[in-house]
């Protein structure tokens, strides 16, 4: 019988203080029974093998333990789907601000910032946000289980719904267009936002656009006009426009397809970058960085050049608007024929 | 373990968990302690592990399903558990419940084991 205490000793380490004894006591009787039992058939006491194999299927104490403790969750099954959905909201817009601060506030608060620097405290920053978020869910699971008239459960996603309230069909979804996956729409943000940063790289670093003909540019008697500077901030603004509103599409669950609209309103506002250029004031593009000296050298090759971005622009410009239009009349046709089936 | 077998597994368990609290409540129609009851339903041909079956009935009680006394019996003090009141409702509905699952699974296992008399026939 040691080994019955030992094992019942073993059991009571793991069981709650207030019920140990009362727990141990109804174990004990049920085991010993078993025992009184099984030596009765066997018309002799139990070896110590037999015991063992006894004492084996009834399972290791801090099983038996745990199965007097009551089910408990960290996040139950009625507020995991509400959890997951904001925990992925919450990331989503940690990772667009801390984006924004890390690349653009602050190196341009402190010169000093490194982007690349400031950019390695997204990790940590994203795992501090879903850390709370499960903090708090954590918590109010606990305080729905254990205080159910403080603290009633949250009804919102799973019973307080009306099937009027559903959305309505995508239109592409009627068009039976492949759906883009949630990995695909993750995807898009993240090289989107690394293509960010890296646009973002581009002043400091300009070997990263024009590879080794960055030295060259150094060194040659031209430089770029302030008009790059304007044109430069609007593909940077633009950019992340784009980015802000695929994560408000992933964040409302609308990235399965893509929508039309959105589609025509990046290509509208990305003729404003083009338009910055082709109105920039004399249309000059590329200035002599001594006039004074150079002028006579290279004034008709910066000339040539200034023609020909200012054309290389113009026929860019009309290529979008071509685009833009026939985006529109596609829309307008398709909505002209819905308003038709409909009625 | 294969990924089938682990599948079957947990299903099996989860098929179980709900007619083990069935029989328990059914059996605990007349007081039994925690190894008189696993005796009895052993002899009926449900098999329940002692680890599942005596926090069960703590489950149980602690809903207010069964009530509890400890009792001295040849000479060892036992804790003997039966239905409570609102346990006799419940097993009622319980039962009511079971009887129509029982039923509808039936009348959906009737053709097919009528095509399997039919294929055995042919043989």
């Amino acid at each position: 019988m040691e080994l019955l205490d030992r094992y019942l000793q073993a059991i009571r380490r793991y069981l709650p203080n207030r019920r140990q004894d009362d727990i141990i006591a109804e174990l004990r009787a049920n085991m010993e029974s078993q025992i009184e039992d099984r030596e009765g058939e066997l018309g002799r006491p139990l070896t110590e093998g037999e015991f063992e194999d006894l004492l084996r299927k009834m399972g290791p104490p801090v099983v038996v333990a745990s199965r007097y403790q009551p089910q408990q969750y960290l996040i139950g099954p009625n507020l995991f789907p509400l959890y997951f959905y904001v925990l992925r909201v919450a990331m989503l817009w940690a990772f667009i601000v801390t984006v924004l601060v890390s690349a653009v506030v602050l190196p341009l608060i402190n010169q000093s910032i490194h982007v690349v620097d400031s950019l390695s405290h997204i990790p940590g920053v994203l795992i501090q946000v879903a850390g709370w978020v499960t903090i708090v869910f954590a918590a109010i699971e606990y305080a729905s289980t254990r205080y159910p008239q403080i603290c009633p459960p949250l009804e919102g996603i799973t019973r307080k719904w009306h099937p009027n309230s559903l959305p309505e069909l995508d239109e592409e979804t009627v068009r039976a267009g492949k759906p883009r996956s949630f990995a695909m729409a993750v995807a898009e943000i993240v090289f989107g936002s690394l293509f960010l940063g890296w646009l973002l790289l581009v002043p400091q670093y300009p070997f990263l656009i024009m590879g080794p003909g960055a030295a060259f540019v150094k060194v040659s008697p031209f430089e770029l006009a302030p008009v790059w500077w304007t044109f430069f901030w609007w593909v940077v603004g633009l950019n992340m426009f784009q980015i802000a509103w695929k994560c408000v599409d992933l964040a409302r669950g609308k990235w399965r397809f893509r929508n039309r609209i959105q589609h025509v309103a990046f290509k509208a506002v990305g003729l404003i970058p083009i338009l910055v250029l082709l109105t920039a004031r004399d249309q000059i593009y590329v200035l002599l960085k001594n006039p004074g000296a150079n002028q006579l050298k290279y004034g008709q090759n910066v000339a040539q050049m200034n023609n020909g971005i200012h054309l290389a622009f113009t026929v860019i410009c009309a290529i979008v608007v071509i685009q833009l239009a026939w985006d529109l009349w596609v829309m307008a046709r398709d909505g002209y024929r819905r308003r038709g089936l409909a009625s | 373990m294969t990924v089938a077998e682990n599948l079957f597994e947990n299903l099996r368990l989860e098929l179980r968990r709900g007619c083990l609290t069935l029989a328990v409540l059914a059996q605990l129609r007349q007081e039994h302690y925690g190894y008189t009851l696993r005796k009895d339903l052993a002899e009926r041909g449900l098999e329940i592990d002692e680890s599942t079956l005596y926090p069960l009935l703590r489950r149980l009680e602690s809903q207010g399903l069964l009530v509890s006394q400890w009792r001295e019996e040849e000479k060892r003090n036992k804790r003997f558990y039966r239905l409570s009141a609102e346990g006799e409702q419940i097993l009622v509905r319980l039962l009511s419940e079971w009887n129509v699952i029982n039923a509808s699974i039936s009348r959906i296992l009737e053709p097919l084991d009528a095509d399997d008399n039919k294929g055995q026939a042919r043989k």
